[in-house]
């Protein structure tokens, strides 16, 4: 890897392994596209959607 | 850095963009949009990273300086921190698939900067944060409508 020096011997930031988490893993299997949803999910997240909906 | 400064600091987040062998198709419109964030206020630029996962694991990593044809990125190229150190780099591509590329952005919330602050300020301390994604979303609803069929 040729970063620069200043990179080598350093602590890092990110601290452990990252993995490529499931949700993204299921977006980029070949399928419908999930931007094909894009008008329920705007709605989703449109002021007032929600009402009545919340469970806890 | 000053208190004062480190004070007016705004999250710093990272994303690690992975283009698939033989998908990736360069033509500017990335650079330009990241710019125009940069542009804008809403962000800047921390750290940026070129890494490649070849097929037996090991991972190379590129400076953005090591491309010949920085373009509009040049202006970007001369303010990078180099936050990201060679320990960072192994846990980033440990992500990626054999055989893809990657670009890391390591960046700061300059939007979120003030809000934080003042939140601070008002003896507020954030205990959590995260992000949403889109696929959770239509999950979600595509629960509620199954729902809602079962229930007819």
């Amino acid at each position: 890897m040729p970063l620069r020096p200043a990179r080598v011997g350093r602590v890092g930031v990110i601290g452990h392994p990252v993995a490529k988490t499931a949700v993204v893993a299921k977006a980029v299997t070949p399928g419908p596209a999930p931007v094909a949803k894009t008008a329920v999910v705007a709605a989703a997240v449109t002021p007032g959607r929600g009402i009545g909906r919340r469970r806890i | 850095m000053s208190e004062t400064s480190l004070d007016e600091l705004g999250p710093v987040d990272y994303v690690v963009v992975e283009f698939p062998a033989g998908t990736s198709n360069f033509t500017g419109e990335m650079a330009k949009e990241l710019l125009a964030l940069v542009d804008a206020g809403t962000i800047r630029v921390v750290d940026i990273l070129i890494l490649t996962k070849n097929d037996d694991g090991s991972v190379d990593a590129m400076e953005l300086s090591d491309i010949e044809e920085l373009g509009e990125l040049q202006a970007l190229e001369a303010q990078l921190a180099e936050l990201l150190a060679e320990d960072d780099v192994v846990h980033l591509a440990a992500a990626m698939d054999p055989g893809s590329t990657a670009g890391v952005l390591i960046y700061e919330n300059v939007w979120a900067a003030p809000f934080a602050a003042a939140a601070r300020r008002s003896g507020g301390q954030l205990i959590a944060n995260g992000r949403i994604p889109i696929q959770a979303i239509i999950a979600s609803i595509e629960a509620d409508e199954a729902r809602e069929t079962e229930g007819d």
